[in-house]
């Protein structure tokens, strides 16, 4: 049954790059964004968060959460460090209130931008 | 948004590739960083509007703390000291010279008062807060707390710090507005620890600079 959109959860979802030497698995991802959000703010602050993870492909990936808690969840993404020894550091690229808006925004966006320097190069 | 246009400087980082550092420093938007373990003759070549200051760490006993800033003091580098205990933090607060007080533990009204006589700047070590977990972590946060109000008490100059010795410690200016504000720091205060005091700093330290208050026509 459709939820009245008064009722509805508001969410942001926030869109993220990974910087690390290795690849990382999807499940140790969400395992270790869980339990940074669990020891950095109990298990009520995590509740309140609601954090999922929407998609996750190569170094980019989307997470959602609730809309008032964006910058607590930007806090536990900080905190990462490690998943399973493979050092890693998150970096948020934006946030949106749709997926759309978070791929086409941020995501492509620094793919563009990444790929501009060696135009440069090749003039 | 405006607010996050302002230049943004790391004023604590020891890598061990400079020029690694500098490129990701760079992309995360930050516009300056500054080295306390430069190596000597290392070329490093430089993104565009970026520049590596060079620091120094003081690393002594209570009993020599005084001597050694007294040592850099002439110099263009960037004083810093790890607080820690009472009298070390005593020692490093009472002398002029020191620019930066990294993440005292027990500080206190006296300790706040000395620095804001020598206009020392206080430093939050964000990496603690990175590395860190459980017990330790929330001992690192109160004692936060305690310096976070001390220092508007005293009107003190704060600095953000990321302490990172490689690439994956470092995170982007609004990562550490958003860690900051888990000790009770809001955005504006951040913002200004991140870009506005590393300024102050850097204009003490240019040869331009006399004594407070003074300056060249």
């Amino acid at each position: 049954m459709k939820t009245m959109p008064t009722l509805r959860e508001k969410k942001r979802y926030i869109a993220f790059e990974i910087n690390s030497d290795k690849t990382i698995i999807r499940q140790e991802l969400v395992r270790e964004i869980s339990n940074s959000i669990i020891s950095l703010f109990g298990d009520k602050g995590a509740s309140e968060i609601n954090p999922s993870l929407m998609s996750f492909e190569g170094r980019f990936g989307i997470l959602r959460c609730a809309r008032e808690k964006t910058n607590e969840t930007r806090a536990a993404l900080a905190c990462i460090n490690n998943i399973r020894a493979i050092r890693v550091s998150f970096h948020v690229l934006g946030i949106s209130g749709t997926i759309k808006g978070a791929t086409e925004k941020f995501i492509q966006q620094s793919l563009v931008k990444e790929s501009e320097p060696e135009k440069r190069i090749k003039k | 948004m405006s607010q996050y246009d302002s230049k943004f400087y790391d004023f604590f980082t020891h890598p061990d590739s400079a020029e690694l550092m500098a490129a990701l420093a760079r992309k995360y938007g930050f516009s300056g960083i500054v080295d306390t373990n430069p190596k000597i003759n290392e070329v490093i070549i430089l993104p565009d509007d970026f520049s590596i200051y060079r620091g120094v760490e003081i690393q002594a006993k209570s009993s020599r703390i005084r001597e050694e800033i007294k040592k850099h003091r002439g110099s263009n580098l960037i004083l810093l000291a790890r607080g820690g205990e009472e009298d070390i933090n005593r020692a490093s607060v009472e002398s002029e010279g020191l620019d930066i007080l990294l993440q005292p533990s027990e500080f206190n009204n006296v300790l706040a008062k000395a620095a804001s006589d020598n206009s020392i700047a206080i430093g939050f070590n964000l990496g603690l807060l990175i590395r860190l977990r459980g017990d330790a972590r929330v001992r690192e946060l109160k004692n936060m707390r305690i310096i976070l109000k001390h220092a508007r008490k005293y009107k003190l100059e704060m600095i953000l710090t990321s302490d990172s010795s490689s690439v994956y410690d470092l995170r982007s200016p609004r990562e550490m507005v958003a860690l900051s504000s888990l000790f009770g720091m809001t955005p504006c205060e951040a913002i200004d620890a991140m870009s506005a005091t590393p300024k102050s700093i850097l204009r003490r330290k240019s040869p331009n600079y006399i004594k407070e208050g003074i300056e060249i026509l």
